[in-house]
């Protein structure tokens, strides 16, 4: 037996979801930290996720949540690289400030 | 037989390009011996096509075989072709001839000299240019021939090139020469324009139809081109200077040949010529102008090779007086009797300033008679044969031209009084030069230079072509007495008739007082510098200031056209070409440079910056895809 | 009486997510962030069961919040948490820019999405009980998006790789002959 949708329209789900990605937009373009940096860069992933599972319930068909599923694996490999870089700059003293790294500068 | 004249103009050219190629594999030697041998074999091939011309008729004696069409363009078509006929065999025979007694000479002269190889090339090179000028069987290849003989005095002036003086002369003498060559370019414009062709035959054929300026301006741009080559007034003042370059370069292309490459274009374009009568009459006056000038200039210098050189300037001027008055056979037998003396007086020069380790300045010589006597017999010879003393061979050429003049009027008069000048000039100058190289006691310097060869007075090479030179200058005169028999002018006339009949008389009042007069400066002459006790030598300071300073041309050269020349592109080079085209190229590369800098401020480094930059150019291109779609 | 819960745990959610959102952008303190961070995943967990889709929620917070934000915390103790003090000094323009292209970003998204979809969003489908189950994942995973796993597979095999080699110290390289930074100064 189907059952149809409870509670507000898929399209309030991407409106939150929008204003996900742009907060975590600004929040890269912003933030000088490579921490926070990279914990915007999560928020705006789980942006496209909400966005996702939502066109998903849309269309009654399970390939949105696939998709959803890979990119929290992507996202989680990504943080372990972005961490370990971090980890490393730290190490090696660099200052933790991506105003700072500029040393590929023309 | 055409082959002959073929042989003739491909021989030197092979020996030039060999010793190009050849380089360091030849020996210096060598070089001297192939380009000598080749212009020996440039001389049987003229001999063979001179012999094969005399078993033709008279009238048949006119061929024309042409290699290969060179130019064809339009409607005009030029082909690579030989002449054959009783002018061109004859220049044929002295260019080809002469030059090889003096390549030969070179041998010796030029021993030891490191870039002896160059030196040969060029050599081979010139008469391989020349014989193309007189072989030439239409104006271009004249034209082209012209230019290359151009190059090579050039190239053989400035040979020592470390020397300064010697690429200032030979830059002189280029630049003097392409005037020339300019206003005769000029004339064949005319020529194409107006008859369609620089054939001789079709040349000569239409120019009937011309108009009066129209040939007038032909003759007289032909005029300019022979006076620049051949050193006349007012295109003269570079003969001196070419001196600068070695003894047998000046003897070779400064006397023999390539001064006399004027007298024969005139005589070759002779139809043109009369038609334009007043150019012929200006032709003759140069000539007589130039003979009398040099000769004074000549009286004041104290370089032998100077000397001789303005002696040339006279004599082409004795030649330029007889191709203008229509005496061409005259002046052609002139020029065959000068490339004899005027090569031997200047290979016998050369000598002198080989024994005394390159002294060119006669006060630092005299006495030289005892020590050299071979040379200086050749010397006297020479001389003798220049100021026109019987038997020996200017006396039968210079003579008879003189003799033209009385046959053409009262200018041909004025010119007669003014070839009579130059005879007791040449006599005068000629002697004095005699007279302080070889005659009274031995200078210091003498003492102190002079060093003998041993086995002689010079190499064999040097000595032997000079003896054969003394030979030709002291019987090649007999080869034509006008009053009796005249077989120079007979073998010239299907080419170039005569427009003068001096008739016997005045053939031989000419002789008798040109025989006076010239005897009379080598009287005056002996008073001044050859006596045991010469007279103090009569001195009017601003007549010899002007003299020493050769009238003051140079300066007025200067003047007149350098100076102007030398301010005009100082005035170009600030205000066009260096703001313009150099500031053009240099604000190009600067604004290529600002631009760049300009850019890389884009490359901040800065993470940020980027990202922002992303971010801006999406929501951009979200917007146009939107629009748009 | 459903669909009035739904709505009210909806507003509670949602909100939860925007403001969490918020904060994690704009405290200096980074462990306040993460916090944050982690009641976003939370609330985003939330929106999903509101969207039957269990079994991603049940990830979400298992592996997102479970697991990666653990790792981010885990860094943050071992680096300090030094604060970056990013509201010192008034905006910048690069701030300002920033708000500008992350404003024009919001407006085109809702604008994009209104515009062609804006018709067709509200018939959502019906759908069935094993919408959103383990099993249909998993069937749909090893039929039809089997490449896609395959290739989640590799890079999490990369990325654990490449966070071993990032984190281990520095070798001596005297056997490459290439010079050694040394310690403490910058590359």
């Amino acid at each position: 037996m189907t059952i149809a949708m409870l509670g507000p329209e898929v399209s309030w789900y991407l409106a939150v979801s929008a204003f996900l990605f742009a907060t975590g937009a600004f929040g890269v373009l912003v933030r000088r930290s490579p921490l926070i940096v990279l914990l915007s860069l999560e928020i705006m992933l789980n942006a496209g996720n909400l966005a996702l599972i939502a066109f998903s319930r849309h269309h009654g068909r399970g390939d949105g949540q696939i998709f959803a599923i890979s990119v929290m694996a992507i996202a989680a490999s990504e943080v372990v690289v972005g961490l370990g870089l971090i980890v490393a700059m730290s190490r090696k003293r660099v200052a933790l400030d991506v105003d700072k790294l500029n040393f590929l500068r023309g | 037989m055409i082959w002959g004249a073929w042989l003739c103009l491909a021989s030197p050219l092979a020996a030039a390009l060999l010793i190009t190629l050849g380089g360091n594999a030849l020996s210096r030697r060598g070089a001297g011996y192939l380009a000598t041998f080749a212009t020996f074999v440039a001389f049987i091939g003229a001999a063979i096509s001179f012999f094969s011309l005399l078993s033709h008729d008279a009238g048949d004696r006119s061929h024309l075989s042409t290699g290969w069409t060179w130019i064809a363009g339009g409607s005009y078509h030029s082909g690579f072709s030989v002449l054959v006929d009783p002018l061109s065999t004859m220049m044929m025979l002295i260019v080809s001839g002469v030059g090889g007694l003096i390549i030969g000479y070179s041998i010796g002269y030029m021993d030891g000299d490191p870039e002896e190889r160059r030196y040969f090339a060029y050599m081979a090179l010139f008469v391989f240019s020349m014989l193309l000028l007189v072989q030439g069987g239409n104006l271009i290849l004249l034209l082209a021939g012209w230019g290359m003989v151009g190059l090579s005095s050039y190239l053989l002036i400035g040979f020592w090139q470390e020397r300064h003086s010697a690429i200032a002369a030979a830059k002189k003498a280029f630049v003097m020469n392409a005037v020339g060559d300019a206003t005769m370019a000029l004339a064949f414009f005319i020529l194409i324009q107006k008859t369609g062709s620089l054939d001789f035959g079709d040349v000569f054929a239409r120019q009937g139809f011309l108009g009066g300026w129209a040939i007038n301006l032909i003759a007289l741009g032909l005029l300019g081109g022979a006076v620049a080559k051949s050193a006349q007034l007012p295109l003269h003042t570079w003969l001196p200077d070419a001196m600068e370059g070695p003894t047998p370069v000046s003897a070779l292309i400064h006397a023999a040949t390539m001064v006399t490459a004027g007298v024969y274009l005139i005589v070759r374009t002779h139809p043109i010529f009369e038609q334009a009568p007043k150019i012929e009459d200006l032709a003759a006056g140069l000539g007589a102008a130039t003979l009398v000038m040099a000769g004074l200039i000549a009286l004041v210098q104290t370089d032998i090779k100077r000397v001789i050189a303005y002696s040339t300037m006279s004599q082409i001027g004795y030649m330029f007086l007889g191709a203008g008055l229509g005496a061409y056979a005259n002046g052609m037998f002139h020029l065959m009797t000068h490339a004899f003396f005027k090569a031997l007086l200047f290979m016998a020069a050369g000598i002198v300033i080989h024994a005394l380790a390159g002294e060119q300045d006669m006060r630092n010589m005299g006495g030289l008679r005892e020590l050299m006597p071979f040379t200086r017999w050749c010397f006297l010879i020479g001389s003798l044969a220049l100021v026109g003393i019987f038997p020996f061979a200017g006396f039968f050429s210079k003579d008879s031209i003189l003799a033209a003049a009385m046959d053409r009027g009262w200018y041909g008069y004025l010119l007669w009084v003014a070839g009579l000048a130059g005879t007791f000039l040449t006599g005068l100058y000629t002697f004095r030069m005699y007279f302080v190289v070889f005659g009274g006691q031995r200078s210091a310097f003498v003492r102190e230079h002079f060093h003998h060869e041993g086995h002689g007075e010079g190499p064999f090479s040097m000595t032997s072509t000079v003896a054969t030179l003394a030979g030709l200058a002291a019987i090649g005169g007999w080869i034509q007495w006008s009053p009796f028999w005249h077989p120079v002018t007979s073998w010239l006339e299907p080419v170039a008739r005569p427009l003068v009949e001096p008739a016997n008389w005045m053939e031989w009042t000419s002789s008798g007082t040109a025989l006076a007069l010239g005897l009379g400066g080598i009287w005056v002459a002996w008073l001044l510098y050859g006596a045991r006790r010469p007279r103090p030598v009569p001195r009017v300071a601003p007549v010899e200031s002007a003299l020493v300073h050769k009238l003051y041309f140079d300066e007025a050269y200067d003047l007149a056209f350098y100076r102007p020349a030398m301010r005009l592109s100082l005035l170009l080079g600030r205000f066009f070409e260096r703001p313009l085209i150099a500031g053009t190229g240099r604000e190009l590369a600067e604004g290529s440079v600002d631009v760049g800098r300009g850019f890389s401020r884009l490359q901040t480094g800065l993470v940020r910056t980027y990202v922002l930059a992303i971010a801006s150019s999406l929501a951009v291109i979200a917007v146009v895809f939107v629009a748009v779609r | 009486m459903g669909n009035f819960l739904v709505w009210v745990v909806w507003v509670f959610a949602a909100f939860g997510c925007l403001g969490s959102g918020v904060a994690v952008v704009s405290f200096s303190n980074p462990f306040y962030s993460a916090l944050a961070l982690i009641g976003n995943l939370g609330s985003l967990a939330v929106l999903y069961l509101l969207l039957s889709s269990e079994f991603v929620a049940a990830a979400q917070v298992l592996v997102y919040a479970g697991a990666v934000m653990v790792m981010f915390l885990f860094v943050i103790a071992y680096l300090g948490g030094e604060a970056d003090a990013p509201w010192a000094g008034g905006p910048t323009w690069q701030s300002l820019a920033a708000v500008l292209a992350a404003g024009t970003l919001l407006v085109e998204i809702i604008v994009v999405i209104g515009l062609k979809a804006g018709g067709r969003l509200s018939h959502q489908a019906h759908i069935g009980r094993s919408f959103g189950s383990p099993a249909q994942i998993g069937r749909l995973f090893l039929t039809d998006h089997l490449l896609a796993f395959e290739i989640t597979s590799i890079v999490l095999l990369v990325a654990a790789v490449g966070g071993v080699v990032l984190g281990a110290h520095a070798r001596r390289r005297y056997e490459w002959g290439s010079a050694r930074l040394p310690r403490g100064q910058a590359p």
